[in-house]
């Protein structure tokens, strides 16, 4: 089922869980298209960078 | 003399809080926000049909394994699309060996999550507790 849609690739797949939960959380949580865009980007970055942060903690591990 | 202040007509809450379960986002159509609640029915039915589509799991609760049961809350927080899934899915357990079945599992869990903090939006902008 998965071909059908996206391609079995990591980094997409969590790059899409993060728009997602970002921009849920900026309309959720704020009301001003400028604070939603701040903190649109504020979460996409946190979550985008620290997944791969952690990926490159866990490298060296089996 | 002057006029009383119009005030947004009060809507019941156990009536948006109900009508966001079921639809993501038609609380918040119920409660006339139609600017946002159109984008969050497209990203809790995207987040819960790439989970299916990344072959996770609708959650049922087993015996010895507590942790299937907040998990089983949280799927079923997705409303008619976790109950329109089992009943149409050919897998609802998911499939295990897939490689992006971790994946899948933490979309459907999120969207469910994710609709459920909208079932409680929903009940506080009704009551008057959030604007």
């Amino acid at each position: 089922m998965i071909a059908a849609l996206l391609p079995v690739d990591h980094f997409l797949i969590m790059t899409l869980y993060a728009l997602l939960a970002s921009s849920f959380f900026a309309l959720l949580w704020r009301e001003t298209p400028r604070e939603r865009w701040k903190l649109f980007a504020t979460l996409m970055a946190s979550l985008v960078l620290g997944g791969l942060a952690v990926a490159w903690l866990m490298y060296p591990f089996p | 003399m002057s006029a009383a202040p119009t005030e947004a007509p009060r809507r019941n809450p156990l009536a948006a809080a109900a009508l966001a379960w079921l639809v993501p986002g038609l609380g918040h159509w119920y409660l006339g926000r139609r600017r946002v609640a159109p984008a969050f029915a497209v990203i809790v039915t995207v987040a819960f049909l790439l989970g299916l589509s990344l072959d996770g799991r609708l959650y049922t609760v087993e015996a010895g394994q507590p942790l299937t049961i907040l998990a089983t809350f949280a799927v079923y927080g997705a409303g008619l699309l976790n109950v329109a899934a089992r009943l149409l899915s050919e897998t609802p357990g998911g499939t295990i060996l897939s490689p992006t079945y971790e994946y899948g599992c933490a979309y459907l869990l999120t969207a469910g999550l994710m609709n459920l903090l909208l079932v409680l939006d929903a009940y506080d902008i009704a009551s008057g507790r959030k604007r």
